[in-house]
């Protein structure tokens, strides 16, 4: 706003390059910039020439194209400083790094330094094709960071305005108070002398000095009940302020906290990212927790085995019908028949020595998992 | 890979097998002389080898720990906190067998049956059994993994204690796993009910109280059906069935589910006789036609022909069990089949798509817990198997006919 009045006020006799009309003509007249090529034009130029789509600068020797959608007004005088902000705010958009991505200082300070170069290259118009091509490059594999890193941005740039107009308005609700209690104390004052002195007028000679004692004590002690609670209600408005602003400011959110942002840690433009650890998916959950059911290292159950022993319970329907499952029969009978089997208790023994010498032990439990797929030897006599 | 008996049990420390007590034993012979052995009474030459290992696992623990070492007091047994004699952080529970009058020359039979079988089975879903000694006055000591959170039905019954279709999905897996293990390992439970799933401090589910455990039978066999507290036990087993299976264990998993769901039980009945209408009621009345051979059962009592209800479908289920959702209410209704050949067994169980379909079952440390289990779970382990806790058949606790 300010410049704008500015660049106005000075130059009472400012023209227009393109049409050559002056302020002193047309006192209205606004420039406008393309940041394509930073040549200077009045409004009108600009509604004349671009209004019916892309073409060419009218400037003598600049055959940039340009767009009526990107004339803007200059916030600097100088348009070299005009310039530069823009790429600096081109590029700094792009190479959006934040300090905790990187593995260490130093690193993050290359990367300022490095961001300062491309800066540096592209305002001094050296290599830049090359730097534009890179950071091009950088842009496209980095998208999904700099998306996030420009939320955060967005994020905290909110919240700090909130925190400042929160700030600004405690303030002013402090003024008031102090205000307020300024003159209730000075009201009270008043009050408290007026009572004495008609006290003083209705009493005797004798008591005027008790009198005087008592006000002076009843004001006393007024004020410091006054400042006590006082005292009280601010303590209590501190506490609500710490709570709210400890809810506001709940989960802030970081960098880590985005799964995936970064899966090219040290590739391209930028050396010396933190490798992000993106956290383990949430394995499926397993009925059986590890354990494999069914698994017999030396035969396969059938469903069925001829027996003439057998033979009698597969027609007793009575038997049948309490659940009796001949099954069961079968996978316990083939377990007891092969069990022990690659059991070879000169290896376990062995084993066995060398934790004990290590004096390693683990919980029973774990191991039970271990060996539980098959189970421990089988329980092989009947009781009741 | 068949494991052999050497693999090492105890919690924490190597001493613990046999044989390397044994070692130990010759080695602590040999430097008698200038060391003292490592238990608090020196040792005797004249003591029996089997004594002399009995003595190394005693002075392995210590009753005690912060108190209340004393953890709970049954019919059946004492229960204490102990820890390791080395390591004073390493908690487990003593369960000290009473002396039975019935038994006056031998054991009792549960505690048989738990040391039997929970010896053989290592699993994180069920309670580890550390060591077995006897003490002084010929006393069995069960050395037990501490399981300081108490139990399913401390949380069913709390209703403070607010849990979702997540948190009873991975009760239930653990519950499931258990029970599969056990089976696998060709072991009935017999007593599957809230009050016997222990929740040890990492929120993991354990199958306690193998009192009434027995491994599968034989064929011609026969075994007793008076095992499971009555609202857990199948109608094969209310029927008088001598031959069964792991479908039992699977029934009383059903109704374990249920009353998860429902934190009451679902078919709760005063006499075997009500359980038997109850279940009727709740699941449609046993015929020939839905179970062949029901009938044939030596208790089976025929019904009211006026009275038959029909078999309950899969909407009963869902509409009894919204909470199941549709997919959760199809496995609850294929544990509570009438007819154990068509009931799911534990490997079914855990092969059905449940487990796998949303919600995710929570993580077992994120579970609901609540406190004061450790007096829970002395109560648990003090108790006789199919014994109840309260209720109107305080009393009427059953007895195992071992007669027959």
């Amino acid at each position: 706003m300010s410049s704008k009045n500015g660049i106005a006020r000075r130059d009472e006799d400012e023209v227009c390059p393109v049409c050559k009309s002056s302020r002193y003509l047309n006192p209205n007249m606004q420039f406008l910039i393309n940041p394509e090529c930073y040549h200077k034009m009045c409004e009108s130029c600009v509604d004349r020439i671009f209004s019916s789509g892309p073409s060419n600068c009218p400037v003598a020797g600049c055959r940039k194209t340009l767009r009526k959608n990107r004339f803007r007004k200059q916030t600097f005088e100088d348009i070299g400083v005009e310039r530069e902000v823009d790429i600096r705010r081109r590029v700094m958009q792009v190479l959006n790094r934040r300090e905790e991505e990187f593995d260490s200082k130093r690193a993050y300070d290359d990367f300022l330094e490095q961001r300062e170069e491309i800066i540096a290259n592209l305002v001094g118009r050296i290599d830049v094709a090359k730097t534009e091509a890179q950071l091009q490059q950088y842009a496209t594999d980095n998208m999904q960071s700099i998306r996030t890193n420009q939320a955060l941005e967005a994020q905290e740039a909110s919240s700090f305005q909130a925190r400042m107009t929160q700030e600004q308005e405690e303030a002013r609700l402090r003024r008031q108070a102090a205000r307020e209690e300024y003159e209730n104390e000075r009201r009270e004052m008043q009050a408290g002398r007026e009572d004495f002195l008609s006290r003083l007028a209705a009493g005797t000679a004798a008591d005027a000095t008790s009198i005087a004692r008592e006000g002076h004590k009843v004001l006393l002690k007024k004020s410091s009940a006054r400042r006590s609670e006082e005292d009280r209600i601010r303590q209590k408005q501190a506490a609500l302020r710490g709570t709210e602003t400890t809810k506001r400011t709940g989960g802030p959110l970081t960098t880590a906290d985005i799964a995936g942002a970064a899966p090219s840690a040290d590739t391209g433009l930028v050396k010396g990212l933190r490798k992000i650890k993106t956290p383990e998916p949430e394995k499926p959950y397993d009925p059986f927790m590890g354990l494999v059911p069914e698994k017999r290292d030396y035969y396969s159950l059938q469903s069925f085995y001829p027996s003439s022993y057998l033979e009698p319970i597969r027609k007793d329907t009575r038997m049948l019908a309490g659940g009796y499952d001949l099954r069961e029969y079968y996978s316990r009978t083939l377990f007891e028949a092969f069990a022990g089997l690659g059991c070879f208790v000169g290896e376990e023994v062995a084993q066995r020595d060398a934790t004990s010498a290590a004096g390693i032990s683990k919980p029973a439990a774990t191991e039970g998992a271990a060996m539980a797929a098959v189970g421990n030897a089988a329980v092989n006599e009947n009781t009741a | 890979m068949a494991v052999s008996p050497f693999a090492s049990r105890s919690p924490s420390v190597a001493v613990s097998s046999p044989n390397t007590a044994i070692r130990l034993r010759a080695a602590a012979a040999q430097n008698s002389a200038n060391e003292p052995a490592p238990s608090a009474k020196p040792l005797q030459a004249d003591q029996e080898l089997t004594e002399q290992l009995n003595e190394d696992v005693r002075q392995k623990y210590i009753k005690g720990g912060f108190p209340p070492f004393f953890l709970g007091e049954g019919t059946y047994a004492i229960v204490y906190l102990g820890h390791l004699r080395d390591d004073p952080s390493s908690f487990v529970a003593i369960k000290k067998i009473k002396v039975n009058a019935e038994y006056k020359d031998g054991l009792t039979m549960d505690a048989i049956r738990e040391v039997k079988y929970l010896q053989e089975l290592s699993h994180p879903n069920v309670i580890a059994l550390h060591d077995v000694f006897s003490s002084k006055d010929q006393n069995l000591n069960l050395v037990l993994e501490f399981l300081p959170r108490g139990d399913l039905e401390m949380l069913i019954k709390d209703g403070d204690i607010h849990y979702g279709a997540a948190d009873v999905k991975a009760w239930m897996g653990m519950l499931a796993r258990g029970v599969w293990f056990c089976h696998e390992n060709f072991v009935l439970h017999r007593d599957i009910k809230p009050n016997n799933l222990l929740i040890a401090a990492d929120g993991e589910v354990k199958l306690a109280d193998f009192g009434l455990a027995r491994s599968f039978a034989d064929p011609y066999l026969n075994m007793t059906h008076q095992v499971i507290t009555r609202w857990y036990r199948p109608p094969e087993l209310l029927y008088g069935a001598r031959q069964y299976s792991g479908a039992v264990d699977v029934w009383s998993m059903g109704m374990v589910f249920a009353e998860l769901l429902l934190r009451v039980p679902f078919v709760a009945g005063n006499t075997d006789l009500d359980q038997i209408s109850k279940i009727c009621e709740a699941f449609g009345t046993p015929t020939e036609e839905n179970w062949p051979g029901v009938t044939k059962l030596p208790n089976y009592i025929p019904s009211d022909r006026n009275h038959l209800v029909p078999l309950q479908g899969r909407e009963f289920f869902q509409r009894q069990f919204p909470t199941a959702g549709p997919v959760g209410a199809d496995l609850l209704m294929s544990m509570c089949t009438l007819d154990p050949r068509k009931r799911n067994t534990a490997l079914q169980v855990l092969r059905h798509h449940w487990w796998t379909a949303e919600p995710r079952p929570t993580n077992p440390e994120d579970l609901p817990r609540k406190s004061g289990g450790t007096q829970k779970m002395g109560d648990d382990l003090s108790r006789r198997g199919g014994e109840m806790d309260d209720g109107p058949f305080k009393n009427a606790a059953r007895q195992l006919d071992f007669g027959k």
